[in-house]
């Protein structure tokens, strides 16, 4: 049955994070090949210095540690996560994937920082055999500035 | 750090990563993605793959990174767009070849393939957008 449209505009959060020094870079060292909580332990695979070593980044160009950018899945994902657990929606999970991605990002994210995400359902289409649903999320620092927008898009088999 | 005049049209880069059995899990750790999905094999196996897969932001995270190497820094990447056409599985090797395809002024323009040992896209249409500072 496709998803009904009447859902669209639908909101969930915000949701507020804030950014810790290890979880940063723990994040790094879990994409680098290591594991979390052992930071200490190695140097991460093809880690960006300016993400993970305190003394390259504190001479780099934003003065201590910024979150890589993949690390907006950690703050921004939450309102993705539950409109597809959204009993009102009652998706397939198992029929369910990560389709598509994007994110837009205007500001560098720094350990200490406050985030707040909120994420509103803006598309719910059908392709072919296929439901597609969207949201987008928009995340603010403690400065009220915006610092990653994303279009967050599942697709569910039929 | 890599400066504007460093960056060329045809410039290329390659990062090579491997999804060893722990990826999906310690992914899930850092991330809070903890869709039964990527930890437990059975989930996986019925929803039609040989076990777990890997979170889809983590291969995104892949990518993200692979241009932030080029970029010479992470927050000039601006905006990143992709398609997860085939989910990654346990063992399973991703190369992230990228090129770059325009520049004009300080905004760089890249475009990335991610392919399986196979040979098989797991991203399609893989674009960033990025903004180098004058100096």
């Amino acid at each position: 049955m496709p998803v009904d449209r009447a859902h669209l505009g639908r909101r969930y959060g915000p949701f507020a994070f804030a950014v810790g020094r290890e979880h940063v870079r723990d994040f790094v060292t879990a994409l680098g090949g290591g594991v979390p909580g052992h930071v200490l332990s190695a140097a991460p695979d093809h880690a960006h210095p300016l993400t993970f070593d305190d003394d390259a980044a504190r001479s780099g160009p934003h003065g201590g540690i910024v979150a890589p950018p993949g690390f907006a899945a950690a703050f921004a994902m939450e309102p993705f996560a539950r409109a597809i657990a959204d009993p009102a929606l009652g998706l397939d999970l198992l029929r369910l994937v990560h389709g598509e991605q994007e994110l837009e990002f205007l500001e560098p994210v720094r350990p200490g920082d406050l985030l707040s995400t909120s994420g509103e359902l803006t598309r719910i289409d059908e392709r072919g055999n296929l439901d597609v649903v969207e949201v987008t999320t928009s995340t603010v620092n403690q400065h009220g500035r915006t610092v990653v927008r994303g279009i967050w898009t599942a697709v569910v088999r039929r | 750090m890599k400066r504007r005049g460093d960056f060329a049209v045809g410039d290329t880069f390659r990062v090579v990563r491997e999804v060893d059995p722990y990826r999906p899990i310690y992914y899930a750790a850092v991330s809070g993605d903890f869709n039964p999905i990527h930890v437990d094999p059975r989930v996986g196996r019925a929803a039609g793959f040989q076990g777990v897969i890997l979170q889809g932001m983590c291969t995104y995270a892949w990518l993200a990174d692979a241009c932030a190497e080029y970029l010479g820094d992470p927050a000039r990447l601006r905006r990143l767009r992709a398609r997860f056409s085939r989910p990654l599985q346990i063992h399973d090797v991703v190369t992230f070849e990228g090129r770059c395809t325009a520049l004009e002024g300080g905004a760089v323009r890249l475009e990335i393939s991610a392919r399986n040992q196979a040979g098989e896209d797991v991203l399609k249409g893989a674009v960033a957008e990025a903004l180098v500072e004058e100096g």
